[in-house]
């Protein structure tokens, strides 16, 4: 809210710059954003929280300049001298819904000039952005920023049958606003009617039909106060924001309508040259009750941490305007409490808390200390964070960066990849765009995304990995599953060595096991796989499709990183190490094209040989001296027993039970040079 | 013989004059010290001498192979000395560049999750995490927002259906946390949040925070006051300053933002600051009794504080950067420089 200083001085007296005044308020909570020189006089843009809708008047920040301890508050004299003729003859107001509307008042001004404002009220509403447009409208928005209280002037010989009806809008009713918007109006929205039609969306905008203008003689001036709530609904499903709407939402003061609806009658009467007609309308759904609450010392003293003395709470709450019931005069206060009651502005304070954050408001927060007195905790690194921490070293290590990506992602084929269930995606109702429109499903695509950025920006290579969740729909909730995938320009197996490396790392030594895969959108077929931990998928690593349309095709690889914390095994245990030296025999085989290395592998683990210790491949060769349909295997076996060295014929003997094995179970012959 | 070793002698005279490279010299050296060389000849023929002059014969050939072995050593040091580079000893150059290995890096919004995790394990904190797609009620009742509250309008939401929405912020996990354990309670909560913003230098539609929450009993504003001073200056520097101004969160009362003294212009004022000399880095405050209402704590038997700090414009100030979309193109000359 824009406010100006010569304006606010008229209030309040205080001495203060207005940096001196924007440092004291941005110290009390409202934060002051901007201050602009205008001709003589300061515009201070003061940002006013949800919760304090009393600022947004003139007044009620003048208030607060009191409670920093700035004079007392002048407010302007509202003497109405009205003419001898009763308000009820010109209108009549009903309220249909007191609870929507619980107040409602009304005052008729006749026989106005509808003419320029004083100059003075041009300058100053200018002063904070507002356009003059005639003497009523300035009045009304002058108030309002005065108040706080937002104001409605309705050309009186415009409402049919000279009624006021606040009630409900009926179907298939409709309204053009005072800013030219036409909007249809719904059941569950309230309007200010006369007998016809509704003439205005209440606490939100006057209609066009019953404004003031130029030709206006006799006006009736609104002064309501509507539920927030009902407001905020209406406002926003209409589309149609005003700074009534904003006043309303927040809440206003309802004793400060009467107040309001008083100063606005007499400066019109001052600076319209109308008559007032005697009286008012005001019709209220019960008097809302002054709320009284206790401030315990004590508790004030357990929550800010400090002892502030109870002659000291007791004045910042009086000069915030609160009634203090139980004032001391004694020079040694004997209370533990102070018992108050809420002015009707501050509809925000309504508990002790809420009397505790006032008193530390003024206070101030820089006066409390810094206490460094909590007690010692040991804080525990989750066995998530340490396999995070685990698979990020290693991939840094070996030269990968970790790359950040939207988990909100469009709805084409390649984002709609989901390795991780057979169910859709899940979509956002109101998305910004199109193409941030659906949770993701699969993490790569955004890999790829970021590769193709880079190669885009002349970086042809990358190596990067992203830790992040991906949304499977769910019961309730979707599923949320933790995700890390890597995309690098390297070969399959060389991709595949790194992911090998890293289940070790983490402690991963049950077997998986690796099965052709096909995800068209994503791999070259045949040259993609299911990476399986028991009966359950770890992941899914290949080579990128060619239809990527990258010039060399990165590989990719996405893995479960919740089975992966879940399988890792980060308590290690220390091997003995073998005093005796270990034997390596070399060895090439002969088998046909389809038989795979991991069934080797497994023929050779199976036999369990005597002091078979491991196995290492290392070559696949065909062409000359090998048969069509077959290929030749080179890999060695290692043998080493942990009490003795072993001799020549142990190891030729255990050589031979494995060798017999390939044999029988995969036909595998040995190759001779 | 004797004159046909000053023969010898008068033609070296002669060719030794034609030499005028270090090659030629090398081919004299050959013509006449190598093993087919003029020398050899020469001792070939002394068994063929009557056995009186061998021993002076010989003598006179070892003599003269002496010469002419130093005439030559001396004709290649000339002209090797006539600074021909190919001849040359190689010098090492250290000053050429290393061959340097491919690192990888964290990423910078990570690397600072990291720190302040760090700093908050130090002081006790585990780490808490909580989910993204969240019930209505996580994000805003049992915060203390209730519906059609206009606080709501600081909060615009992604939603996913009636009452399931994108988290539009971490503080969720305060409540998934205390509804599950009971006091004291000690978590940072870090994530991905997000709100329906027009993607822009300063907006994203997801952006990262870290929650704060510590629950125990006689915690105080003063603790704080003191557990965030200690954040600080741990992260920002032992000279940053620390300033806090009342605001209004409704899950906290009183509520505060944190202000510290800006680094850039160490308080003088700056564009970064906006000349005010303080540079806004998160929120905080004590927990309002209503949220703990919503998760069934006493109120009077427990207090608590909780803070939310964002995590990318914590990066941005602490770097200097000013696009918060560098953080998601992922380019890898923007990456590689944290």
């Amino acid at each position: 809210m824009k406010i100006s200083y010569n304006w606010l001085k008229e209030y309040v007296n205080f001495y203060l710059s207005p940096h001196e005044l924007a440092d004291k308020l941005t110290n009390v909570g409202l934060v002051v954003a901007d201050i602009q020189t205008v001709d003589d006089d300061f515009c201070l843009e003061v940002e006013v929280t949800s919760n304090r809708p009393d600022c947004l008047g003139i007044i009620g920040i003048g208030r607060e300049v009191v409670a920093l301890g700035g004079g007392c508050l002048h407010l302007p004299e509202t003497s109405v001298e009205s003419v001898n003729k009763e308000i009820s003859k010109f209108v009549n107001v009903l309220v249909d819904d007191p609870i929507l509307c619980p107040s409602y008042t009304a005052r008729v001004v006749q026989h106005i000039t509808v003419e320029p404002s004083p100059e003075w009220m041009q300058k100053r509403l200018k002063c904070i952005g507002l356009r003059p447009v005639n003497n009523i409208v300035d009045i009304t928005n002058y108030v309002m920023t005065e108040t706080g209280q937002p104001l409605h002037a309705f050309d009186l010989d415009k409402l049919s049958d000279k009624k006021i009806i606040v009630r409900k809008a009926m179907s298939g009713e409709e309204i053009v606003a005072i800013n030219g918007a036409r909007r249809a109006l719904f059941h569950d929205m309230l309007v200010i009617a006369d007998s016809k039609r509704p003439i205005a969306i209440a606490g939100v905008m006057g209609g066009k039909e019953t404004e003031v203008s130029d030709s206006t003689r006799n006006i009736l001036l609104e002064c309501a106060q509507f539920e927030p709530r009902q407001v905020r609904r209406t406002s926003k499903a209409l589309g149609i924001t005003s700074d009534s709407s904003y006043r309303f939402e927040r809440g206003i003061d309802p004793e400060g309508i009467d107040y309001a609806s008083r100063r606005v009658a007499s400066l019109i009467k001052e600076y319209g040259g109308g008559e007032v007609a005697s009286g008012v309308i005001d019709i209220r759904s019960g008097r809302c009750e002054t709320k009284k609450i206790t401030l315990r010392m004590e508790r004030l003293h357990k929550v800010l941490g400090i002892e502030i003395k109870r002659d000291i709470a007791s004045d910042i709450l009086k000069r915030l305007q609160f009634n203090i019931l139980n004032e001391e005069t004694g020079f040694k206060p004997v209370s533990t409490f102070v018992d108050v009651e809420v002015p009707s502005f501050r509809g925000d304070v309504y508990r002790e808390i809420d009397l505790i954050e006032e008193v530390a408001r003024i206070y101030g927060y820089n006066h409390i200390p810094t206490k460094t007195s909590i007690s010692v905790r040991g804080s525990i690194k989750s066995k998530y964070e340490n396999v995070e921490d685990c698979i990020c070293q290693y991939l840094i290590g070996l030269g990968y960066y970790e790359v950040k990506t939207f988990s909100i992602v469009d709805t084409s084929p390649l984002q709609s990849v989901n390795l991780w269930s057979d169910r859709g995606g899940i979509d956002i109702v109101n998305p910004l765009r199109q193409e941030e429109s659906r949770l993701r499903t699969c993490l790569l695509p955004s890999l790829i995304d970021a590769k193709r950025y880079n190669v885009n920006h002349g970086i042809e290579q990358v190596r990067i990995f992203e830790i992040a969740k991906v949304y499977l729909a769910g019961e309730k909730l979707p599923l949320e599953k933790t995700c890390l995938s890597i995309l690098a320009d390297t070969d399959f197996l060389t991709l595949k060595g790194i992911v090998e490396s890293l289940l070790l790392n983490l402690g991963i030594f049950s077997r998986y096991e690796w099965s052709v895969f096909s995800e068209p959108r994503l791999f070259v077929d045949e040259r993609a796989a299911r990476i399986q931990l028991g009966d359950m998928t770890i992941g899914y690593i290949g080579e990128a499709s060619k239809e990527l349309g990258f010039k060399t095709s990165p590989c990719m690889v996405e893995l479960d990183m919740d089975l992966l914390v879940e399988s890792s095994n980060v308590n290690k245990k220390y091997n003995a190490l073998s005093q005796y030296p270990h034997v390596l025999r070399d060895l090439a085989i002969i088998v046909d094209e389809e038989v795979t290395w991991s069934s080797i592998e497994k023929c050779i683990m199976d036999t369990q040989a005597l002091h078979l210790k491991g196995n290492n491949f290392f070559d696949i060769y065909r062409g000359k001296q090998i048969p069509a349909g077959k290929k030749s295997i080179a890999f060695n076996l290692c043998f080493q027993a942990t009490d003795r060295t072993l001799k020549g014929e142990e190891v030729d003997a255990a050589q031979q039970v494995i060798l017999d094995a390939l044999y029988k179970t995969l036909g595998a012959e040995l190759r001779k040079q | 013989m004797i004159n046909k070793i000053d023969e010898i002698k008068n033609n070296l005279q002669d060719e030794i004059k034609s030499v005028a490279a270090p090659k030629d010299a090398e081919q004299l050296k050959m013509k006449y010290l190598g093993r087919k060389g003029v020398i050899n000849d020469l001792m070939k023929i002394i068994p063929t001498l009557p056995s009186e002059q061998r021993a002076s014969f010989g003598q006179q050939i070892n003599s003269l192979k002496i010469d002419i072995t130093n005439i030559v050593e001396e004709l290649i040091k000339k002209f090797s000395s006539e600074a021909i580079p190919k001849l040359k000893k190689e010098i090492f150059d250290v000053t050429l560049p290393g061959k340097r290995p491919l690192v990888g890096k964290r990423h910078p919004l990570t690397q600072t999750i990291d720190d302040i995790k760090e700093v908050f394990a130090r002081l006790g904190f585990d780490v808490a995490y909580g989910p993204e797609v969240e019930l209505e009620y996580y994000n805003f009742e049992a915060l203390n927002i209730p519906a059609d509250h206009p606080s709501r309008t600081d909060f615009d939401t992604f939603y996913i259906k009636n009452d399931i929405l994108l988290r539009s912020q971490t503080s969720t996990v305060q409540i998934r946390i205390m509804e599950k354990q009971k006091p004291p309670i000690r978590i940072i909560a870090p994530g991905r949040v997000y709100r329906p913003d027009t993607v822009d230098a300063r907006h994203s539609f997801m952006f990262h925070q870290v929650e704060g929450l510590l629950v125990d009993e006689g915690v105080s504003f003063a603790d704080l006051k003191g557990v965030l001073n200690q954040f600080i200056k741990t992260y920002f520097g032992q000279n940053v300053q620390m300033r806090l101004r009342p605001s209004f969160f409704p899950f906290t009362e009183p509520s505060a933002e944190v202000d510290i003294s800006c680094s850039i212009c160490g308080g003088k004022g700056c564009s970064v600051c906006s000349y005010s000399g303080w540079v806004e880095i998160l929120g905080a405050g004590m927990v309002d009794p209503h949220v703990f209402k919503a998760v069934h704590y006493d109120a009077e038997k427990y207090t608590g504080f909780a803070f939310g700090m964002g995590v990318e414009r914590i990066t941005m100030l602490k770097y200097g950067i000013n696009d918060i979309r560098l953080f998601y193109e992922n380019d890898m000359r923007f990456l590689s420089q944290f």
